[in-house]
């Protein structure tokens, strides 16, 4: 609502914004706009309840129905205490929107066994095991099929494929059709007497009875269709009791129970594919503190972590400022095209610069090697990789520092540098005794928001190394993997593959890192602002 | 403020908005009574499965809609997607198999028997998947696989590996190349195009079980007949034969500037080697050891049915144009060829005339499809860093060392 026009005689100190904001909303023009806002937030709640609604999620049916409830009646009730929430809902909705519910929704799934193999419900992973423990009969027939229909019943008109004995399927069994009664082309029954066959246009129809149509065929076989021409007999090897909530192996008697983690698993310990996800406690968690794999890497690469985001972020600062200064020079030629020409790693996205960096880098067939004639192992060796990270971190992040320090020396008071110079302050003394103090009260804030960023940059790291290089007794960090593009590996390319539940956990460890570390930076830089 | 009449139009305009949106919902989902089937599949082949499909839907009365989506996203989308936007049939590789039926994303196939006749076993068997019970889960429809190019102009098509390490060292001397073959590694490594070597010097992945399955605690990286044999990769690195400084790019430019003689590469750089100009012949690979033939991974794409045809209402019409229509010689001929690649059908297959896709075809012959398993995901990253490790050149670690430690960083993955 911010986009609506203020009233241009700003000159002329009338009535507080506020005020006069309150005030266009209660007029005609400014409740019709209001109301028009209101009337789409309410369609799109009222679209999304019914998605939900046919989801079966009753509470996020319930969330959003209170919430658009509330939102309508703070904007339309006559009452002057609800002024404050009008301006506080809009920053509360992002705030639920885009903070609160990603946070919830993952630490929701570090408790699950979300994974490979754990991605459906229990139900449908239930029908999924009945599904793949068909098989065909030892002297199982297949039959090439065609849909039709009696009385308004579907049938299947069969051929036997090796036989060439010809049946009618339907719900009661399998009847034989005398080979009189039917006209047989290319291997298939094309017209029978008394059957009315469905081709064409007609068969997309029958799709859902089509598939659900199970022809009894021997004592626990049955013929089913699989697709439209083709029919095969089947039998099912696992037969699961809805009572006691187990499978059993018909043949072998092995009995396969629910084991509370997202399977059906024997005595012995086989478990049935697929699974299904469900919580499992702390058991992510867990892994996390005791598993081998996950923990012996992780010191490791919370020290390099540090070091990349601290190192970076330092270096960065210490560039941008230099240049900062540099630039500062009132006199400077093309001050104005320098400072932008300085921008420009600024302004080609992050990922693009580090790809071509990794070009650049390359030990044989990099221009850097080649052009400085020196055959340093920039991306193959352990310690130049790292250096190579850093330099591309910093050469992608300096310019933010630059145009931060830029901003920041003007507002350095010049009265503060002359009268130190006026005492005798060297210009090296004067940058530091004053300059630099002053602009860390402004920068330390960022600072530290800086180095919370790089802990987590993720394209710096696997666009340039991918990690690597791996050393041999190195597993699923690699010498330049960061906690995330770790984390990214945890999930993506160890087990199974797909492991969501360990990487929501692995993931709520970072946050806690970066929160304490970002906390206790605030803390101890609040010394800063006596400064002033 | 406001008035009761006020709020009482307050009221009234509410009331309208929602029946406005409650006319429009019933309107849409009245006017959505064809059936349609919704197919993911690549740049590459929309056009192809777009006519196929359509072709099929046409006789059927059913609306094929093809999306297009990166190949890679299939997969990763398959597992995330809503089931009001999800795909009743997607295209992918058949190394997908092991995670998306584990996941219960396809549907099990039944193709009839002759049809299946029509197909080599390994390409039906590529698409199979289970811990007890084998089932198809895919149409195979394209193969693909590295083969050996020859620089005709600086070599000869090799007739044994030592001919092959000497005329290409002889051409790296000559071009002042950094290596003598080009295959694509790079910082993050390639077990993909290294497969040739690995085969060639008896390293395996996974063996089988005694059910003829693939079994994941018998991994093959580090096994005694490739230990033996392994010390000729830290010959190679000592003599430049292979760099893992070689990057996609750079492989294929040193190949197609003429620097060196021969290329380890599959159908996708074709179209660019034809358009350098460089002479060509494409062959399979020399064997490396006695008794050991090198052989490349084998690819095979092609068509599965999701579990979502089913909610949808539309799963027979889904299995009968995957495990039916496109397995047809017509439609395997023009999917495949749509990318490039030689068809899984045979009698498909006899009617493909390039002589390019032929020779790729025979290179094929002896070599093993990708593991379909869902461990493979923890063994790429590590047989790949295993060949960066001992093929950088100066500083490389010994190749018995390196694979050693692969082999144990991948059990301990998996698990």
């Amino acid at each position: 609502m911010t986009s609506v026009p203020i009233p241009a005689d700003t000159a002329v100190p009338g009535p507080s914004l506020l005020a006069r904001g309150v005030g266009f909303f209660s007029g005609p023009v400014g409740l019709g706009i209001k109301l028009v806002l209101l009337l789409f937030l309410n369609a799109l709640a009222l679209w999304a309840i019914g998605i939900l609604l046919t989801d079966e999620k009753w509470l996020a049916v319930l969330a959003i129905a209170a919430a658009t409830l509330l939102i309508d009646l703070v904007y339309l009730l006559p009452s002057r205490r609800l002024i404050p929430l009008k301006f506080l809902v809009p920053g509360t909705v992002f705030l639920v929107g885009f903070v609160v519910i990603p946070i919830v929704s993952n630490a929701n799934i570090a408790f699950t066994n979300w994974s490979t193999g754990h991605n459906l419900s229990k139900d449908e992973a239930i029908v999924a095991i009945e599904e793949v423990s068909l098989v065909a009969p030892a002297d199982g027939r297949t039959y090439t099929a065609t849909p039709a229909t009696k009385d308004g019943e579907l049938v299947l008109l069969l051929v036997d494929d090796v036989s060439g004995d010809l049946y009618v399927g339907s719900e009661d069994g399998l009847e034989p059709l005398p080979r009189e009664a039917a006209t047989v082309q290319v291997g298939s029954i094309v017209a029978a007497e008394g059957y009315e066959v469905v081709q064409g246009e007609d068969l997309a129809g029958i799709d859902t009875e089509l598939a659900a149509l199970v022809i009894p065929a021997g004592e626990d076989s049955f013929v089913r269709a699989e697709g439209l021409s083709i029919a095969v007999e089947l039998q099912p090897t696992l037969a699961y009791d809805q009572e006691t909530d187990t499978f059993t192996n018909i043949e072998t008697g092995v009995v396969y129970r629910d084991n509370g983690e997202g399977s059906y698993e024997s005595a012995s310990g086989v478990k049935l594919e697929p699974g299904w996800r469900t919580h499992i406690g702390f058991d992510n968690f867990s892994t996390v503190l005791t598993d081998p794999l996950v923990r012996d890497p992780f010191v490791r690469v919370f020290i390099w972590t540090f070091s990349y985001a601290f190192i970076s972020v330092f270096i960065q600062f210490v560039i941008g400022l230099f240049l900062a200064i540099v630039l500062n020079k009132p006199d400077l030629k093309l001050q104005k095209v320098q400072r932008a020409f300085l921008v420009l790693p600024f302004a080609i996205p992050a990922f693009l610069s580090v790809l071509v960096w990794a070009g650049l880098l390359n030990d044989e067939f990099g221009v850097i090697n080649q052009t400085l004639g020196t055959d340093i192992p920039w991306l193959f060796d352990p310690t130049w990789a790292k250096v190579s990270c850093i330099l591309v971190n910093v050469w992608i992040g300096f310019p933010y520092w630059f145009l931060v320090c830029t901003a920041a020396l003007q507002a350095v008071p010049q009265e503060l540098t002359e009268a130190a110079r006026v005492d005798g302050a060297g210009p090296l003394q004067v940058f530091r005794r004053v300059t630099l103090p002053l602009l860390l009260v402004v920068t330390a804030p960022l600072l530290i928001a800086s180095f919370a960023f790089n802990f987590n940059v993720f394209n710096n790291i696997y666009f340039l190394t991918g990690g690597g290089p791996y050393g041999v007794e190195q597993s699923v960090a690699g010498s330049t993997d960061i906690l995330i593009s770790y984390t990214y590996k945890l999930a993506f390319s160890t087990g199974q593959g797909a492991q969501y539940g360990l990487a929501a956990a692995v993931s709520i460890f970072i946050f806690f890192i970066v929160a304490g570390i970002s906390a206790v930076s605030f803390w101890r830089t609040k010394g800063l602002e006596t400064i002033r | 403020m406001f008035s009761t009449r006020r709020l009482r139009v307050v009221a009234g305009l509410a009331v309208a908005a929602l029946m406005a949106v409650v006319v429009a919902s019933a309107g849409t989902s009245a006017t959505n009574q064809t059936t349609t089937v919704v197919i993911w599949a690549d740049a590459d082949r929309v056009p192809a499965v777009t006519q196929v499909a359509n072709a099929w839907g046409a006789s059927k009365g059913v609306a094929v809609q093809v999306v297009q989506k990166d190949f890679g996203q299939i997969r990763s989308q398959l597992t995330t997607v809503a089931v009001e936007t999800a795909p009743d049939v997607i295209v992918g590789a058949h190394d997908w198999v092991g995670e998306l039926s584990a996941n219960g994303s396809v549907l099990p196939l039944s193709p009839s028997v002759a049809t299946k006749k029509q197909f080599p076993a390994y390409a039906l068997n590529s698409f199979s998947y289970g811990t007890a019970i084998k089932k198809l889960y895919g149409a195979p429809v394209a193969l693909e696989n590295v083969a050996l190019f020859t620089n005709t102009k600086l070599a000869k098509v090799p007739t044994s590996f030592a001919d092959l390490e000497k005329q290409a060292l002889a051409a790296k001397k000559k071009t002042k190349a950094q290596v003598g073959l080009a295959v694509q590694q790079g910082a993050g490594g390639d077990a993909y195009h290294m497969y040739p070597f690995f085969s060639g010097l008896g390293g395996y992945i996974f063996g089988t079980n005694k059910a003829g399955n693939l079994d994941p605690s018998d991994i093959g990286v580090a096994n005694a007949k490739f230990l033996k044999n392994a010390s000729l990769i830290d010959k190679w690195n000592k003599e430049g034969l292979v760099r893992s400084q070689v990057q996609w790019d750079t492989a294929r430019d040193l190949f197609t500037k003429g620097k060196v003689a021969y290329y380890i590469t599959g159908p996708w750089f074709l179209s660019d080697i034809q358009k350098s100009g460089v002479k060509y012949a494409i062959s399979g690979f020399p064997q490396i050891v006695p008794g050991l033939k090198s052989t490349p991974f084998l690819g095979v794409q092609g068509f599965m049915v999701t579990k979502f045809a089913a909610a949808h209402g539309v799963e027979s019409l889904a299995k009968d144009l995957v495990a039916s229509y496109m397995m047809r010689p017509a439609s395997q001929l023009a999917l495949a060829l749509a990318n490039g690649r030689f068809p899984a059908n045979v009698v498909a297959g006899k009617q493909v005339k390039d002589a390019d896709l032929r020779a790729f075809g025979k290179a094929s012959v002896g070599g093993v499809p990708m593991p379909n398993i869902p461990q493979m995901a923890s063994v790429w990253q590590d047989l790949g860093a295993a060949w960066v490790r001992s093929t950088k050149g100066a500083g490389a670690i010994p190749a018995r060392r390196s694979f050693i430690g692969a082999q144990k960083s991948i059990a301990q993955k998996i698990g």
